[in-house]
């Protein structure tokens, strides 16, 4: 047992998992390509929270590194990347959608309820009591679905990198959820891969920009022929 | 491009080609070793988890065609270092060089290899590093349209042997050839004929068998002539190993009877359409090739009747089918490779392959000349040479095998005989026309009129294939008494208390009166010669010469355009056989002022295949329309790739709830 009763940890990661969630669908909502950032910014916050109250309920110390990390890395230092790459290509709005945002609200919310009843039947063939942090698998899985959405429905390459960011917060947490945590290795793994992936996706975006004059990825259809 | 006469370029050159020579050498040496021994070589390569413990097993049957490979690369090796003196100003030796090697040991791995993963990987890198080689000259178009087919050819094969060596893991659980040899023949039968099937196809291609040889006539030609001779001599011979390698050592000996009457009709079509695809070709590598196609498919009719024989329970008779067989696998490596290695030299020295535009070279190439006349007497199967010997030997053991009661080998024995007997005269006629029309007469163009010798390591190369020609022709018995061993080890019959070798000269089946000896033979053919000479001289005194113009219609001026061509040498061939060929022609003429003077005449002639309008465009038709069906869902959206991604990810969570 940890400082804290088990129950409020409980309440706390419900909480946080809320937020995580809130923030995924305000993204869904929102133009401004800053606001994104910002929001991202946010959830990674909230994602580092969740970790550690993981480790203050239930004693897993090896998430310790991996919370903080996700707070240094993903809420300050790609953040800070992503609009250094904003400043420089002076694009600060999505407006190039292929579903729009009132009918990608209603679809986020069916993701949603898809995902809970994932979950549900995941948890329920589990035997005996879960514990309270996996219930954000629901949650978890409603993050890919919707980081998925928008790299599906939106068409600015920085767009596509936020839902990028977002697939990998689900991903970080339904490992949370279901085994608390994948081990350090893997998540160090991860953090690293992102980083690259971010650092070279900037560089894309900047790229694509000065060679197409836009950050459009429909122009890339022109490299089919 | 590379700076003319780079010196490193050409010490890379001599220095490669030496030490695949001196690799050749040491693989001939192996192989004696282990034909002489019967201990089979077997080298742990690699533990592995998955796979079990990959090895080199390499046993008599291995150690034939490992010797045949060596031999025939060491050749071509003495070979390379004049051929490609051509390519030291415009091309990088390194890469030719390090292609060269890696096909020669992936060659010898593949016969060597006794485990399916390393099979499986040396026949691909074979197959890849032939890719490149056939790509040689990748400015050309045509190269690069041969090489693509071959590749794509190719690459279907390997799926059905993948096939096949999945099947035979299915039912040994093991990966190992050697556990195939022991578990082979207790697999249930549909099982053994599917994997029949799919080595027939599988080594088929490789094989160049007909139909699935269409990429053959394409290959051959574009690479590189040093390469051509390896490829058509030992390269498409692996082919055939793997043939053996699957239906006696893997499946035998207890086969159905239709699985020898399948291969005989193959080895029949191949050989038959193969020389008469041959005669049309005016390219003489291109001719070569098919040639390789018709000698496929003698090699088969030993391999399928021994399979026909031991499915009926005469291992004898199968035994002599397929020494018959794979002593026309060494025979045509010899004679294959010689011709290549002849055709190259004229390449090199005329810069055309089309005999319509050489002629007279055997006053420039005098050496080049009497070895490609020795490689195309083997080839048409005429004694005293190699050629002769294991075709007599396939017609003795078809033969042998009319006292078989059985309606199927009844109907087959005769046929196949018949078809084989017109396989070699047509051959016969092919080699008069692609001698005559290349090396006799006059020049028909500038290029055979400044033709010049091959330097002189080219020439030994050549004679050394020569003398095997005619070494294995006359002495047959050493190489039947090294197969003998190797076919009691595959069908456990052994020979030599039946078939008697008499120094090594004779091969007389004591059963009946069919009986061969080459020397005799070569004695007669020669007295047939001398003898009537002779008596001409005593009878009729000195010979008398008497120069005069040659009969020419009443023209005044004869030139070498008028001389018989090609073409018209194949005429009557093209007239009987016109079913097959559908040959088309348009003459076009054109006039001026009067129809009595005309500037130019044209004469276009065409043979079409048959297999490649009835069987191959279907198929590829097929293959574009359904690729065009399909290529509507590539759009080249990022979006719409991502939501394939996405709706499948969602049906897969409903589904899986």
């Amino acid at each position: 047992m940890g400082i804290i009763h088990l129950s409020t940890i409980g309440l706390l990661i419900d909480i946080f998992a809320a937020a995580i969630l809130v923030t995924a669908v305000l993204i869904v909502s929102s133009r401004s390509l800053v606001f994104y950032i910002r929001l991202f910014a946010l959830q990674s916050f909230f994602l580092g929270a969740v970790a550690l109250l993981v480790v203050l309920g239930y004693g897993e110390t090896h998430i310790l590194i991996a919370a903080f990390l996700t707070i240094a890395v993903k809420a300050i230092a790609l953040p800070m990347v992503l609009t250094r790459v904003i400043e420089r290509i002076q694009v600060r709005k999505e407006i190039e959608f292929s579903i729009n945002i009132t009918a990608s609200l209603l679809l986020c919310a069916g993701m949603v309820i898809l995902s809970d009843s994932v979950a549900q039947s995941i948890l329920s063939s589990q035997r005996g009591e879960a514990p309270a942090v996996s219930r954000v698998l629901s949650v978890s899985i409603a993050m890919m679905l919707i980081g998925l959405f928008i790299m599906m429905t939106r068409k600015k390459a920085l767009t596509q990198i936020i839902g990028l960011l977002t697939m990998e917060n689900g991903v970080f947490l339904s490992g949370l959820s279901i085994t608390y945590g994948m081990p350090l290795i893997v998540e160090v793994g991860i953090f690293f891969d992102i980083m690259i992936a971010v650092l070279i996706l900037g560089v894309f975006v900047f790229r694509i920009n000065k060679t197409f004059e836009t950050i459009s990825i429909d122009s890339l259809r022109n490299l089919r022929h | 491009m590379l700076q003319p006469l780079n010196p490193v370029n050409r010490a890379v050159k001599n220095l490669g080609f030496m030490i695949a020579l001196i690799s050749s050498i040491a693989g001939c040496v192996l192989s004696l070793s282990i034909l002489l021994s019967g201990e089979p070589l077997h080298v742990d390569v690699l533990q592995t988890r998955m796979f079990g413990t990959i090895a080199i097993h390499a046993d008599r049957l291995s150690a034939f065609f490992l010797g045949t490979i060596s031999f025939l690369a060491a050749v071509v090796s003495i070979y390379s270092l004049g051929y490609a003196t051509e390519f030291l100003q415009r091309r990088n030796m390194v890469w030719l060089v390090f292609l060269y090697h890696a096909f020669l040991l992936s060659m010898a791995g593949v016969v060597m290899a006794g485990h399916t993963v390393l099979f499986l990987f040396v026949w691909e890198v074979m197959s890849l590093t032939t890719y490149f080689l056939i790509n040689y000259d990748h400015e050309d178009p045509a190269s690069r349209r041969a090489a693509f087919l071959y590749v794509v050819m190719t690459h279907i094969g390997t799926a059905f042997l993948v096939v096949m060596f999945m099947i035979l893991y299915v039912y040994t659980g093991s990966f190992s050839f050697e556990a195939f040899t022991s578990a082979g023949p207790r697999l249930p039968a549909v099982a053994q004929s599917l994997i029949f099937l799919c080595a027939t196809i599988g080594f088929g291609i490789k094989a160049g068998i007909i139909p699935f040889h269409i990429w053959l006539p394409e290959a051959h030609p574009a690479a590189p002539s040093n390469i051509s001779a390896l490829m058509s001599g030992v390269m498409i011979k692996t082919g055939i190993y793997g043939m053996v390698r699957v239906f006696f050592d893997f499946l035998g000996p207890e086969i159905p009877e239709w699985w020898g009457i399948l291969i005989l009709i193959l080895a029949v079509t191949s050989s038959v359409l193969g020389v008469l695809y041959a005669l049309m070709e005016h390219d003489l590598k291109r001719l070569l090739a098919f040639h390789s196609i018709e000698n496929i498919g003698i090699i088969l009719m030993g391999v399928g009747a021994a399979l026909l024989f031991s499915s009926l329970g005469n291992k004898t008779l199968a035994a002599i089918a397929l020494i018959a067989g794979l002593y026309h696998v060494l025979n045509h490596a010899m004679f294959k490779g010689l011709l290549f290695l002849g055709a190259g030299s004229v390449l090199h020295g005329t810069r055309s392959r089309n005999i319509e535009e050489l002629g007279g070279l055997i006053k420039k190439m005098p050496w080049t000349s009497f070895f490609f006349l020795i490689g195309a007497v083997a080839i048409s199967g005429l004694p005293p040479l190699n050629g002769f010997v294991s075709e007599w030997l396939t017609f003795q053991a078809l033969l042998l095998g009319f006292h078989i009661s059985d309606l199927a080998v009844k109907i087959a024995v005769p046929v196949t005989v018949a078809l084989l007997a017109l396989t070699g005269a047509l051959a016969a006629a092919c080699f008069v026309k692609a001698f005559g029309i290349t090396f006799l007469g006059l020049p028909r163009s500038d290029h055979a009129e400044h033709a010049h010798e091959s330097s002189p390591t080219m020439i030994t190369a050549m004679g050394l294939l020569a003398m095997a020609c005619v070494v294995f022709g006359v002495a047959p018995g050493l190489v039947v008494s090294a197969l003998d061993p190797l076919a009691s080890s595959l069908l456990g019959v052994n020979l030599s208390g039946q078939v008697a070798l008499n120094g090594g000269m004779l091969l007389v089946p004591q059963s009946t009166s069919t009986s061969i000896a080459p020397p005799v033979l070569t004695a007669l053919l020669m007295a047939i010669i001398v003898v009537p000479l002779l008596g001409g001289y005593l009878i009729g005194g000195k010979l008398r010469k008497r120069v005069a113009m040659t009969w020419a219609c009443g023209l005044q001026k004869i030139g070498p355009q008028m001389q018989y061509t090609a073409t018209g040498f194949s005429k009557p061939i093209r007239m009987i056989f016109s079913n097959i060929y559908r040959a088309t022609h348009e003459i076009e003429i054109s006039e001026e002022t009067s129809p009595y003077f005309r500037a130019s005449i044209t004469y276009e002639l065409k043979t079409e295949s048959v297999f490649l309008k009835h069987l191959y465009e279907p198929v590829y038709n097929f293959i574009i329309v359904s690729a065009r069906m399909v290529r509507r869902i590539q759009t080249g959206h990022v979006q719409s790739y991502l939501a394939y991604i996405f709706i499948t990810l969602v049906l897969l969570l409903l589904f899986a709830r």
